[in-house]
């Protein structure tokens, strides 16, 4: 039921059980908060969004307060500004303030905060954080000192992903964020997904910069640097800098990395085809020999982790088949090497990503060949803005360059890898076309049962049906995937898992935003360029069979095992 | 997991969350603290993530995470101790043990723990060491009375 409340002296309309922030928002009245977080239970610990109401003795915070019939709000009352500019100070109290060395430095809650407080002077004198900044992980770089305690970090380790690599540690003016028995991340539960990272407000939280790797790779002289970037990237590039879709994207990212001096730039979407290939190949095998079911997808290195650790009787159902990355990599040291005539340890390869967690699957001892890893350093989207900015690059004003032979072109499955629920349908699509004579006619993949944040499909093929199912983030996908063993259901043959919320749409290496809309968007643009690729279906792409046919071989098969098939195992960690 | 922790999780056949908090009780009262051992067989016990175990642990100035000495010093900081000067009776014992609170030297002789009122304001200040009261305390008494348990100590070990 909607009723009106008055704020500052204005009526407007809110529905009944919803909390005051929301209200307010939704009419467009802003006001601030640093630990709000949408669809995630109230906290009230930062106490930003407190305003003033008729009738209550104390200002009272917006997000944990319901609206009640006949409030009296003021949302910029001196007595609110005052309140809410010592808040402020007093997170400033303890706080580095070096904004100029930092990589927030322009995109921080805190920072336009300070300025939308006008906060001109330091009026408390805090005692620092003494903990150590944590460079132990792979992937997420931890700096506790400009930490501000809103556990939006925290949270989403939880709720979310299910997996409390952080808490809180201590209390009250000692309270701080921080992994059990204050150990580094790498030996805590943390599975690298990056989602922390997307909800700090502050620096606290960053990627592990591979930046200086791939400079000085560069500046060698003596590497052959290699970049290969995966479709999702293109797509948030194409969103961040309001590039069209229809243009080639790649292309101007190409044409870009060839200005920093890379010697080649490759399409990440021909290893995104192969693994798609192998995938269905390996779901026709699991069916044929009764192997575990459901089969479950492998490409997501958070998911791969979580299993590893959380759930090691899963390890079965996973997909044995490498990720687009790491075929990539492979690719890149083996074959290509050896048709260019490289020398694999003088190959530096690239991955550029939306994701962090590539950067610890880049580092898997199994995904190294003779002590010369697949992939020598993986970007993140935020950190090929960084790297193009150090040397003044506008995307904009590039013309496209065709991204270099022979991992140039790419099938609609590639694109669709970049969204959850793409990647079921890719795969769904070969194994119709495996038991329908190679053709594709006919072909249908829709939504039939919708289970919010879990989506079920069914398709025939022949006599067969199969049944499809596709969840993101990791504790909609343990609570239903525990559901699917446990009922023992047989109709569900493959589950395909993203480990960000909105799969790598939503991944923990896209740019910083606290927009909502973002990774829908990408979502969006990815669908429409899977209109524009070169191929309709992975099995499709030349190349991709050319290189199976050069080994006399067949998707899934075991001559080609060693390029595109890897191993997973237990993992024992804090947890 | 240690045979001695199977006795006390015996007593808590539910494995519930809110048996989180006095199965700690339980174990530092039979072990002395908690080890980052026990708190991982915990949360195994419990199904309880070890960094949420960690966090409310932490969040409990009762819990200890390491041995403590011999002597167990525990300051009061009640309001009647701290008008009486209990802060310079802290000061004193972490000159002379060169420890802080929360800590245990290395000898494993003595450990120091600040507590809130301990009930006994009449004798203000005071420290209880061992279940042991030593009341209007000042900065002679204190000497002495370290002194006295060091010399103590020697005996037992000459002896």
């Amino acid at each position: 039921m909607d009723f009106k409340i008055e704020v500052n002296n204005n009526l407007i309309s809110v529905h009944e059980g919803e909390t005051l922030l929301s209200a307010l928002w939704r009419n467009g009245f802003k006001v601030p908060t640093l630990c709000h977080m949408n669809h995630f239970s109230p906290t009230g610990a930062c106490r930003l969004c407190a305003v003033e109401v008729e009738g209550k003795r104390d200002l009272i915070t917006s997000c944990s307060y319901p609206v009640e019939k006949n409030m009296k709000v003021k949302t910029n009352s001196p007595r609110v500004i005052k309140a809410r500019k010592a808040l402020v100070e007093l997170l400033l109290s303890n706080h580095p303030d070096d904004c100029l060395y930092c990589q927030r430095n322009g995109n921080c809650e805190l920072q336009w905060l300070a300025e939308e407080m006008n906060v001109k002077e330091r009026k408390f004198f805090g005692e620092k954080n003494p903990d150590y900044p944590d460079h132990s992980s792979t992937s997420v770089f931890r700096d506790p000192g400009k930490c501000v305690l809103c556990s939006r970090c925290v949270r989403m380790c939880e709720e979310v992903q299910k997996v409390t690599a952080i808490d809180f540690i201590s209390r009250a003016n000692q309270t701080k964020v921080n992994s059990a028995f204050h150990k580094g991340l790498n030996v805590s539960s943390c599975i690298n997904c990056g989602q922390c990272i997307m909800v700090c407000p502050t620096a606290a939280l960053l990627d592990i910069s591979h930046i200086e790797k791939v400079q000085a790779a560069l500046d060698s002289g003596k590497k052959e640097v290699l970049f290969f970037i995966s479709p999702s990237t293109a797509a948030s590039v194409a969103e961040q800098v309001g590039i069209k879709s229809q243009q080639d994207i790649a292309g101007i990212i190409n044409a870009a990395l060839k200005k920093c001096g890379a010697d080649k730039v490759f399409n990440l979407g021909f290893a995104c085809d192969i693994n798609v290939l192998e995938e269905s190949a390996i779901l026709n095998d699991h069916m044929a020999k009764n192997l575990a079911m459901p089969l479950l997808s492998s490409c997501c290195p958070a998911w791969v982790q979580y299993v590893e650790e959380f759930r090691p009787e899963w390890l079965p159902f996973l997909a044995p088949s490498k990720s687009p990355q790491q075929i990539m990599g492979t690719l890149l040291k083996t074959h290509y090497s050896e048709k260019q005539k490289l020398n694999p340890a003088g190959v530096f390869s690239v991955a550029v990503m939306p994701c962090v967690g590539k950067k610890f699957e880049a580092s898997r001892e199994e995904m190294t060949r003779q002590g010369i890893s697949g992939v020598d350093a993986v970007l993140t989207v935020r950190e090929l803005f960084r790297f193009l900015r150090t040397f003044g690059i506008d995307l904009k004003s590039l013309a496209p360059l065709q991204v270099d032979e022979p991992f140039e072109k790419a099938s609609a499955a590639a694109w669709k890898m970049g969204y959850s629920g793409g990647k079921a349908e890719a795969v769904a699509l070969e194994l119709y076309k495996m038991n329908n004579k190679g053709s594709q006619d006919g072909f249908k993949f829709s939504v039939s049962k919708n289970l919010a944040g879990k989506k079920e499909t069914k398709i025939k093929s022949g006599k067969q049906q199969f049944g499809f199912a596709w969840t993101s983030g990791i504790e909609e996908a343990d609570s239903y995937l525990q559901q699917i063993i446990e009922d023992n259901r047989t109709d569900i043959h493959y589950v395909e898992v993203m480990g960000c919320p909105g799969g790598c749409a939503g991944g923990g290496g896209q740019p910083i935003s606290r927009n909502p809309e973002k990774p829908k968007n990408r979502k969006r643009l990815c669908q429409e360029m899977e209109k524009n690729a070169h191929f309709l279906s992975a099995g499709e792409n030349l190349a991709v069979m050319d290189l199976y046919m050069g080994k006399d071989a067949a998707p899934g098969s075991e001559k080609t095992g060693e390029w595109y098939h890897t191993h997973f195992r237990k993992r024992e960690v804090l947890k | 997991m240690k045979p001695e922790l199977d006795g006390i999780f015996q007593k808590f056949p539910n494995r519930q969350r809110e048996d989180l908090i006095p199965l700690l009780q339980q174990i530092q009262d039979d072990f002395g603290y908690l080890s980052n051992q026990i708190i991982t067989g915990v949360g195994e016990y419990l199904g309880i993530s070890v960094n949420k175990i960690y966090g409310v642990a932490t969040f409990y100035d009762n819990f200890r995470f390491g041995p403590v000495g011999r002597y167990h010093i525990r300051v009061c900081h009640g309001t009647a101790c701290h008008v009486a000067g209990t802060s310079t009776i802290l000061q004193e014992l972490e000159k002379q043990l060169r420890i802080k609170p929360g800590e245990t030297d290395k000898e494993g002789l003595f450990s120091l723990e600040v507590v809130s009122c301990i009930g006994a304001c009449g004798l203000a200040p005071l420290v209880e060491i061992n279940e042991e009261y030593f009341t209007h305390l000042n900065l002679e008494k204190i000497k002495d009375l370290l002194a006295g348990f060091r010399e103590k100590e020697q005996d037992t070990y000459e002896s």
